[in-house]
């Protein structure tokens, strides 16, 4: 048997793998599907309530301490998008998962505090994303919400983040394809994501080489597939290319 | 002075340290129908900004009913009933026709979504645009656009509509269009107050002409004494020059 094994060409390891551990790196896909999915949702809303926050005016008709209020959650927001932007998420994930027991005392579990890192990681980088999309919608816009009555954040509920949110949309998704990737630093921490397993599985036959391949291949369809849904979306969301006339009972076109 | 729906009083603006607008006295009553003429750079567009405080003046009052609208907190409503079409028209992009006609009356004056319809289409059927509610922004022309701007504006039934060069930003042959709505409209009793550079439409349709000049009121007056007998010499040469253009 172990005469075999050695034997073994690259084709027979990666099929022998494939058999034998097949539904543990299923398991190990679920996971950083998972934490990454979670993770983009939540720092997406992360962003998107920072991201708002740092593009209010500020309003000198508005009172002193709303204004004192909005300047300190601006600095800490800047504090925050700078820390964990400015710092690599390997080492976040250290402190974070270390840190929790030796400052607070309690134990995290390794899954919930991955997608605590991923979250607020991911939080910052849309931050500036959401930020940068609010900006890209013309002031007009904000203008004329403004003149039907809206207050600030009626404008931006019904007309600044729909229009913003399409335009970053690719960016969003982009943010997604790199967390898929980048949760793989979360092995340092035991999560139980596809480079953990994939490490474990290779540690057993001291075969790297066979079964790093085999992750590769699977971490691109990941990448793959979520990049095509996406794109699907942005084009579900364009809406259609034409519209039908109106025939109104009425009458009218008073000036054609 | 007791049906002066606004009445502005020694308003002045400054952009850092440029004075835009000087010691501004104006007053809109209602049924009047202002154009407010001037060359580039007077002030014009900033006073009509000012009046529905897109623009925070620097100091001087603001009367809507009397009531000083700058020692306000709430906004809102003020502006529900000053409304406002601009020259880039600004129609919100991601909603069709119908919908840019129905948000601001179903967030802001709460009305029902079946009420607030059936108003939108009313005055999409007064600018001729009824056929049109299913179309994006995108899809129809400036003329087309800045004629829906106008319906959304009037269907919040406002006291007064103010016009930021309305007609500035279209093509020639779509000026026209525009102009017609804007005449009916003024015919119709609507009190509105119109920044613009159509010299012909100030003297035929507006019950009072200002003319600006360098940030201060130079001249203001019936359409007739401003463009025939025109008292200030800067008016004079303002419209030798703008008439001779077109």
């Amino acid at each position: 048997m172990l005469l075999l094994a050695a034997n073994r060409n690259f084709f027979e390891w990666v099929s022998f793998f494939l058999q034998n551990y097949g539904s543990r790196f299923l398991q190990g896909a679920l996971v950083t599907l998972e934490v990454s999915l979670i993770g983009t949702v939540i720092g997406f809303i992360i962003g998107l309530i920072v991201g708002y926050l740092r593009s209010i005016p500020d309003n000198p008709m508005s009172s002193l301490w709303k204004r004192v209020i909005l300047k300190i959650g601006k600095m800490i927001s800047t504090i925050y998008v700078e820390v964990f932007r400015g710092t690599p998420m390997i080492v976040q994930s250290m402190i974070i998962y270390y840190g929790s027991t030796e400052l607070f005392g309690f134990e995290m579990a390794a899954f919930e505090a991955a997608i605590l890192i991923v979250s607020i990681n991911t939080g910052a980088y849309l931050t500036e994303i959401v930020r940068g999309g609010i900006e890209s919608i013309d002031h007009g816009q904000l203008e004329a919400a403004l003149c039907v009555g809206m207050t600030y954040r009626q404008a931006m509920l019904h007309i600044i983040l729909p229009q913003a949110i399409r335009h970053i949309l690719p960016a969003l998704g982009n943010e997604f394809v790199i967390n898929i990737k980048d949760t793989a630093v979360l092995n340092v921490i035991t999560v139980n994501e596809l480079f953990l397993a994939s490490k474990t599985i290779s540690a057993t036959h001291y075969r790297y080489y066979e079964v790093f391949t085999i992750t590769c291949v699977i971490y691109f369809i990941m990448t793959f597939t979520v990049t095509r849904i996406l794109r699907w979306i942005e084009k579900k969301m364009d809406g259609r290319s034409s519209f039908e006339l109106y025939h109104d009972d009425l009458g009218g076109a008073l000036h054609e | 002075m007791s049906n002066a729906i606004i009445e502005v009083n020694h308003l002045e603006k400054k952009f850092g340290e440029n004075t835009v607008l000087k010691d501004i006295h104006f007053c809109v009553e209602k049924g009047e129908v202002v154009s407010v003429i001037g060359s580039s750079g007077s002030g014009k567009s900033t006073l009509l900004r000012c009046i529905n405080l897109l623009e925070i003046p620097t100091s001087g009052e603001i009367l809507f009913h009397g009531e000083n609208i700058l020692k306000q907190a709430q906004l809102s409503s003020y502006r529900t009933k000053v409304g406002m079409v601009f020259q880039q028209f600004n129609l919100f992009n991601h909603m069709t026709v119908l919908e840019n006609c129905m948000v601001g009356q179903t967030r802001v004056l709460k009305r029902n979504p079946k009420e607030a319809e059936e108003i939108a289409k009313n005055y999409l059927r007064k600018v001729g645009m009824i056929a049109y509610i299913h179309a994006y922004p995108r899809q129809i022309s400036g003329g087309q656009k800045q004629r829906v701007a106008i319906a959304r504006a009037l269907a919040m039934e406002p006291e007064v509509l103010l016009f930021d060069e309305p007609t500035s930003a279209l093509d020639p042959e779509m000026v026209g269009e525009v102009l017609n709505v804007m005449r009916d409209l003024a015919h119709s009793g609507l009190t509105m107050v119109v920044v613009t550079h159509e010299m012909a439409f100030a003297r035929d349709v507006s019950s009072k002409v200002v003319f600006m000049d360098q940030g201060v009121i130079a001249e203001e007056g019936h359409p007739d004494i401003i463009f025939n007998q025109p008292k200030n010499e800067r008016t004079r040469q303002f419209l030798t020059r703008i008439l001779h253009q077109q």
